[in-house]
């Protein structure tokens, strides 16, 4: 029996944000079901934008001596 | 929650009515010996009223609950306040057997509603494992049972969506509620409120009320006062990603469970 395990990868797919009852609510990806003020949706949304951003312009590397276990998934 | 203040103890009864919903339509189920036997280790019944805490956390104990009538919860305070559900028992369930080995408890069990329990010591339960050794395979199936639904728990919490782990939730309640004869046609009394279900599926308060007004617009269930009536079980279990695998009920039990036409059961 082959054991094909199947690892968390980056969503694709985006979450959605609707408001709600005086809140927001943020529903995916994969199962993300999170209920914020406005203040801390506000501030999440300027956060990853601004952690996309980084990844766009190639500056989300990580150090060297802690990048050993993101080559591989199978090492321990 | 607070510690009870329990009503008025009652000697146990004659007749086998404390465990007549042990194992009821489960893939193994008990004979009548062994729920004469089984009766006969209960020391006392008790009731307590609802939103009281029946066993603390932590606190060493020598007997284990069975509940007999109403909803009891297992639930773990966080460090924040915040109260994690992370178990409902309905009548038949064996609610702290665990604490039979481990003589004390990771979580508190509470009572969710008005319950009735049947309180069987732990010495009683040993005379049960020295002299009935199949009764007692039986009682070890009723551990895995929990085992098994915490496994799910986990899952229905890593991987669904609010509107799936709501749907799978009220299937799963559905199911274990129907094989003991609580659910008529598709409806139950789930004495839960919102918060109570947000804290079961790990949502707001705000985010169970939309999703239980999601899935009554889609015509597939209506959640009121404590009244559940599904109207399109196949379609809900399709919502929730539910199959009724894990809860280990007998074939007809299991068809049913999911809106397929059956045998009929008690």
């Amino acid at each position: 029996m082959v054991d094909e395990r199947r690892y968390l990868e980056p969503q694709k797919d985006a979450g959605r944000a609707t408001a709600e009852n005086g809140v927001v609510i943020l529903e995916g990806p994969d199962g993300v079901a999170v209920t914020m003020t406005a203040e801390a949706a506000d501030l999440t949304a300027r956060s990853l934008h601004e952690a996309a951003q980084k990844v766009r312009d190639g500056d989300s590397a990580v150090p060297s001596e802690d990048d050993g276990n993101l080559e591989d998934p199978n090492r321990p | 929650m607070r510690v009870a203040e329990p009503w008025p103890t009652m000697a146990a009864p004659k007749v086998a009515m404390l465990t007549h919903n042990v194992l009821r339509n489960r893939a193994v189920e008990l004979s009548e010996d062994e729920r004469s036997i089984l009766e006969s280790a209960v020391a006392f019944t008790r009731a307590y009223p609802a939103r009281q805490i029946v066993v603390r956390q932590d606190v060493p104990v020598d007997v284990s609950t069975l509940l007999v009538e109403g909803l009891m919860t297992r639930h773990v305070d966080a460090k924040d306040g915040r109260r994690h559900l992370v178990a409902i028992h309905v009548p038949g369930d064996f609610v702290d057997l665990h604490a039979y080995a481990l003589k004390r408890l990771d979580h508190d069990v509470g009572a969710l509603t008005n319950i009735t329990v049947a309180v069987i010591p732990h010495a009683a339960l040993q005379e049960v494992q020295l002299h009935h050794q199949h009764l007692t395979r039986r009682l070890w199936f009723l551990t895995m049972l929990d085992a098994a639904s915490h496994r799910h728990w986990v899952v229905r919490l890593a991987s669904l969506n609010a509107v799936q782990r709501v749907a799978h939730f009220l299937c799963e309640m559905h199911a274990r509620l129907l094989a003991i004869g609580r659910c008529n046609a598709g409806r139950f009394e789930l004495a839960m409120t919102q918060s109570d279900i947000g804290e079961v599926c790990g949502l707001s308060n705000v985010h169970v009320n939309r999703v239980l007004r999601q899935l009554r617009e889609e015509g597939l269930c209506g959640v009121r006062s404590g009244q559940v009536r599904i109207h399109d079980l196949q379609g809900l279990a399709t919502v929730g990603v539910f199959t009724p695998d894990y809860l280990y009920l007998n074939r007809p039990a299991a068809l049913r469970a999911v809106g397929t036409p059956g045998d009929h059961h008690g």
